[in-house]
């Protein structure tokens, strides 16, 4: 089959990379944000992404519920990322960024081994909780994939309210912009720090529970999205939450429509294309030149 | 002459102690520990001498592995030829990617090599399954004449000629440290600005620090096709991405033979661990954060120092010779 002469092919392609651009951006913005305000660059979020997958596993296994799976998961995401924090992001705020990235590369190697520890090495099934489909253009296309959508754009949404409406977002902004001033403004930045931390880690887990029922729960799942996630932050930008967005839906579609024309494409063509826009813009998309700390 | 000896003595003794461990440890551990030493020293160069951190190194070794496995599968059956096209194989990928890799600050260098490790291991996994067998691997260790000299497909003779090489290296990379490129690359880490002010490129001396290490990254990828005799895209996972990092942090960045005593506690520690525990990740993991939070100096970096104290204390006592020039 032909992917330029089957429209049932094409579009339930573009619907599969915009729900799989959709867990992209969920995760992104969390490496996204670290990075722009604490200057970090914090691995351990593919870390709490499995928390919620493995999370939403274990309560909707109890209670039968995904969706309250996929809020417990988001809680425990939150609140694990609150700990590693504390214990240890707190003391390393001010070393270099290659020092912070290896330490969180530690955190999330060990936090793997205590998942491998807790739930053993089994893949684990979570079933579909919207099995419905609605008809688009003539093609029968899942309902849980368009809701995945919906959730990442409200989160867009939320996250530019939060950041634009609210005195934390403002003062988590002008952080972005230069730490130094807000601090002299009186704001405890560690505060901001923290907020911003958890939310990163509590959006993680939040894609962990969502991406759940589409694929098999397992201890290194969070290091298959790794290289995928990586490229959305690098292609869109370190630091911008727009640019995050746009190239998270843009590898979403790379990955998806890459692998209908040639398989293996789906692995290669986003790195191709990170290559060629590192080439011509060596920051991403709408990143700033290095921002000084 | 006195003072070439005392340029070689620090090499001559760290080799001595490794065969004296030849003597106590089994075979295969001492191969491993060579092998991994190889392994480490690119990435430790990188890491302490020009402020790259990469994640990516597994790329480079696979690289390493697979073009020895290529040619001794397909073409010929002398190893030694293998590992030529291995080190050929590494200075090309290093000269493909380099220009593009080391414009890059150092965040983003360390994302983009982990990047490229996810594409070498999916295009020996899946894109090249015909010519790599896919996870079945390439068996290398029957088609392996025996070289004359050294008969590196045993057991033995690959110890002696690890051991060579090994030896080889660190004498390069000591030359490296003490030469004015080795001063140029701890200046592109310190303070670019000052280096481009006195009439260096910059761009220059990173591609160059960059196809050393990565070539010496190759050379360890497929001197371990010939030890272990099957490559399999196993060797690029990026699970193990971590590896060269670690044992460079455990070791201490930046110091000589870090890498060595790095090696050497990783190597012990996983074998004890996996032995006893089973649950590598969790130790190494956090061992890690310990490291790191523990003042990052690693296990030689914080010998090091104590050590030439001692050192030079014993000489003054002795024959009031003037104190061995301390390397930066």
């Amino acid at each position: 089959m032909n992917l330029f002469t089957s429209p049932d092919l094409l579009i339930s392609g573009i619907i599969f990379g915009l729900s799989i651009g959709s867990i992209f951006f969920l995760m992104a913005i969390g490496l996204s944000l670290c990075f722009g305000l604490m200057r970090i660059i914090s691995l351990d979020q593919l870390l709490y992404y499995s928390i919620g997958a493995f999370i939403t596993y274990s309560v909707s296994l109890v209670t039968g519920s995904i969706v309250l799976g996929a809020i417990g998961g988001t809680i425990v995401a939150a609140a694990a990322a609150l700990v590693v924090e504390r214990l240890v992001f707190r003391r390393i705020y001010d070393r270099d960024i290659t020092f912070t990235m290896i330490t969180s590369f530690g955190v999330l190697i060990g936090g793997v081994g205590l998942i491998k520890a807790i739930w053993g090495l089994v893949p684990r099934p979570v079933p579909v909780p919207i099995t419905a489909q609605v008809t688009m253009f003539g093609t029968d296309v899942p309902v849980y994939r368009l809701a995945l959508v919906a959730v990442a754009l409200l989160v867009y949404w939320g996250i530019w309210l939060f950041l634009n409406r609210t005195i934390t977002g403002k003062a988590i902004r002008a952080g972005i912009e230069d730490v130094e001033h807000v601090e002299g403004l009186g704001i405890n930045v560690y505060r901001l720090f923290t907020i911003t931390f958890v939310i990163a880690g509590a959006l993680s887990g939040l894609a962990g529970g969502l991406y759940a029922p589409l694929i098999m729960v397992d201890p290194h799942m969070g290091l298959e999205v790794l290289a995928f996630v990586f490229m959305v932050v690098i292609i869109g930008g370190l630091g911008s939450i727009k640019g995050t967005l746009v190239s998270a839906f843009l590898v979403g579609q790379v990955v998806s429509l890459g692998s209908l024309v040639y398989a293996p494409l789906a692995q290669m063509a986003p790195f191709a294309i990170m290559l060629l826009i590192l080439l011509v813009k060596p920051t991403g998309l709408y990143g700033t030149a290095f921002l000084k700390r | 002459m006195k003072q070439a000896f005392r340029w070689w003595q620090g090499l001559l003794v760290a080799f001595s102690l490794l065969l004296v461990m030849r003597v106590f440890l089994p075979l295969p551990f001492v191969n491993e520990v060579l092998l991994f030493s190889i392994y480490t020293i690119g990435c430790n160069f990188l890491l302490g001498r020009v402020g790259f951190i990469s994640f990516g190194q597994p790329a480079y070794l696979a690289v390493g592995a697979y073009a020895t496995a290529f040619y001794l599968y397909y073409f010929g059956t002398n190893p030694l030829i293998g590992i030529g096209w291995g080190l050929v194989a590494g200075v090309a990928i290093a000269l493909l990617v380099g220009p593009l890799f080391v414009r890059l600050r150092s965040d983003y260098f360390a994302l983009v090599n982990l990047a490229l490790t996810v594409i070498i291991f999916f295009l020996m996994q899946k894109v090249l399954v015909e010519y790599t067998k896919g996870d079945n691997g390439l068996w290398i260790l029957t088609r392996m004449a025996s070289t004359p000299g050294i008969d590196i497909s045993s057991a033995n003779g690959f110890f002696v000629f690890a051991f060579i090489v090994a030896f080889l290296v660190w004498a390069f990379y000591k030359y490296l440290d003490d030469s004015v490129f080795g001063a140029c690359c701890m200046a592109t880490k310190m303070n670019e600005v000052k280096l481009k002010f006195l009439g260096y490129d910059d761009f220059k001396i990173r591609l160059l620090a960059f196809v050393i290490a990565n070539t010496t990254t190759a050379l360890a990828g497929s001197m371990y096709a010939i030890h272990v005799g099957i490559v399999s895209p196993e060797i690029a996972s990026p699970a193990r991405a971590a590896d060269p990092v670690v044992v460079t942090i455990l070791g201490g960045v930046g110091t000589l033979y870090g890498p060595i005593v790095g090696s050497i506690a990783y190597t012990g520690m996983k074998d004890v661990i996996s032995k006893f525990i089973g649950n590598w990740e969790l130790v190494i993991g956090f061992l890690l954060v310990f490291i790191m939070l523990a003042g990052e100096r690693g296990i030689w970096g914080t010998l090091e120092p104590r050590l030439e104290k001692l050192l030079r204390r014993g000489r003054n006592n002795g024959e009031r010779e003037q104190p061995a020039k301390v390397s930066p």
